[in-house]
């Protein structure tokens, strides 16, 4: 490497698999490793210790849904220890006031929680389950209990006319960052990406509104719109690198550039109960071999926006390509642009409907042995 | 946003965490997926952002500490001000 070794400022803690959600757009494995295998509480915290030593500043607590650990309250308060700003990252579904409590003792900074939709029936049959009314009374109690509160939506074809009316259920709740973002299309959702994509128009509308929202609610809630990098012209810029800023751990212990990463199958990846997570950043094959400019084919080798998105995304080169070292298919200079235009192009004219209208077309995520 | 008022007292919001950096040393203001480094003035701006502090305090606070005078300091002071507002990491108490 030309250029020392960067360090992370996030990790995502992916303690477990285990959901009581079913959304057919979850980014999770489509193919599970089993629970039994889930990493302990002690290495949980040797995790979080090393990621601190290496430099990072945020931790993640996701899944899965990582309220399925009980030992989660002691994993909060060992980030804490570490000098970690920790989000848990949640369904809510299992988030009572003693539980709530609990883990506000251990320390815990802020709380992530993912609706389906702004109403009812919709949210509960994205979710593959009756969900959404204990989310809003979850969300009630985060407030009261004096978390900060981001509200993530994921948004696809079956709830993307509605971000006004999340919009105004994130105000409603108290919500200080609302992340309205549009499905990315790996594992489940991949697997589901004709029934998820919405159309051109649908998209435009909703950047519309967004942006409106963003402006009039400036100082009082933070709102991020994730475009769906099918509609762009330039990929985006991927976790702002490869090994650069951000590391996952999965259940079972396995170091990740991304949380999708383990798709990837020509790259074995480190696991953390085999070495210590110091060298997996800085030595492993599995992190350098797409770090900084020089892996990269043409078009990206000689791009004037080498340095700015990083030749796009691994994981979907790899899963729209079949071979994770090819530019991303998003970018306009890609030779596989095409060919992701023409998927693009023949869901336009979809039924709005989505979920609505039929619930059949999609595969629901299922949960590990 | 509206403009800040000369006796409004800015409080640095719930969500913002300030630590020093371990590998730096620098100060940071670390928030929900976010990241601020702060150089020197920043830094200075945002220990006097408790609540208690109206804006002009802050102004003649700094003034005294840096030896500048009040109106030099007001426009820094107000930037600096305007974008943790922006990002949702002060409250303007009144």
């Amino acid at each position: 490497m030309s250029r020392p070794i960067p360090r992370p400022y996030s990790l995502l803690a992916e303690v477990t698999y285990r959901c009581p959600l079913h959304c057919p757009y979850c980014s999770n494995p489509t193919q599970f490793s089993r629970t039994a295998a889930e990493l302990t509480r002690d290495e949980w915290k040797r995790v979080l210790d090393e990621a601190a030593e290496l430099g990072a500043l945020h931790v993640g607590f996701s899944g899965g849904e990582p309220l399925q650990r009980p030992d989660l309250a002691e994993l909060v308060a060992a980030s804490c220890a570490a000098g970690l700003y920790s989000n848990l990252i949640t369904s809510a579904i299992g988030l009572s006031r003693p539980r709530a409590e609990e883990l506000k003792a251990a320390g815990l900074d802020s709380v992530q929680i993912s609706f389906q939709s702004d109403e009812e029936p919709l949210a509960d049959r994205i979710a593959g389950t009756k969900s959404h009314a204990s989310k809003l009374e979850a969300a009630r109690l985060v407030r009261e209990i004096g978390f900060p509160l981001t509200i993530n939506i994921v948004l696809h074809r079956g709830n993307i006319a509605r971000v006004a009316r999340i919009v105004a259920l994130a105000e409603t709740l108290g919500a200080e960052r609302l992340e309205l973002a549009n499905t990315q299309f790996y594992g489940w959702a991949f697997q589901n990406r004709s029934a998820l994509l919405p159309t051109r128009d649908q998209i435009e509308d909703a950047t519309a509104v967004a942006l409106a929202a963003k402006n009039r609610l400036l100082g009082k809630m933070e709102i991020l719109f994730v475009a769906p990098d099918y509609y762009g012209t330039r990929p985006k810029p991927c976790m702002n690198g490869w090994g650069n800023r951000h590391l996952t751990v999965n259940p079972v212990g396995d170091v990740l550039p991304c949380p999708t990463a383990g798709g990837i199958k020509s790259l074995r990846f480190e696991n953390i109960r085999e070495k210590p997570l110091r060298w997996i950043w800085t030595e492993s094959e599995s992190f350098n071999r797409f770090r900084g400019t020089e892996w990269m084919p043409e078009p990206c080798q000689s791009c004037e926006f080498r340095e700015i998105d990083f030749g796009g995304c691994r994981c979907q080169a790899a899963l729209l390509t079949g071979d994770a070292a090819t530019t991303d298919p998003a970018c306009s200079l890609s030779p596989f642009r095409e060919q992701l235009t023409r998927f693009v192009e023949s869901i336009q004219g979809a039924t709005e409907k989505g979920f609505e209208a039929d619930t059949s077309s999609v595969a629901y995520r299922e949960n590990p042995a | 946003m509206s403009p800040i008022l000369p006796g409004e007292r800015p409080k640095l919001s719930s969500r913002a965490r300030l630590q020093k950096d371990k590998v730096t040393g620098k100060p940071i203001l670390l928030y929900p997926e976010g990241i601020l480094i702060l150089n020197p003035t920043a830094h200075a701006i945002v220990t006097h952002c408790t609540g208690a502090e109206t804006f002009e305090d802050i102004v003649a606070k700094l003034a005294a500490q840096y030896g500048a005078s009040p109106e030099d300091l007001r426009a820094d002071v107000t930037t600096c001000l305007d974008r943790f507002r922006s990002l949702n990491l002060l409250e303007m108490l009144a």
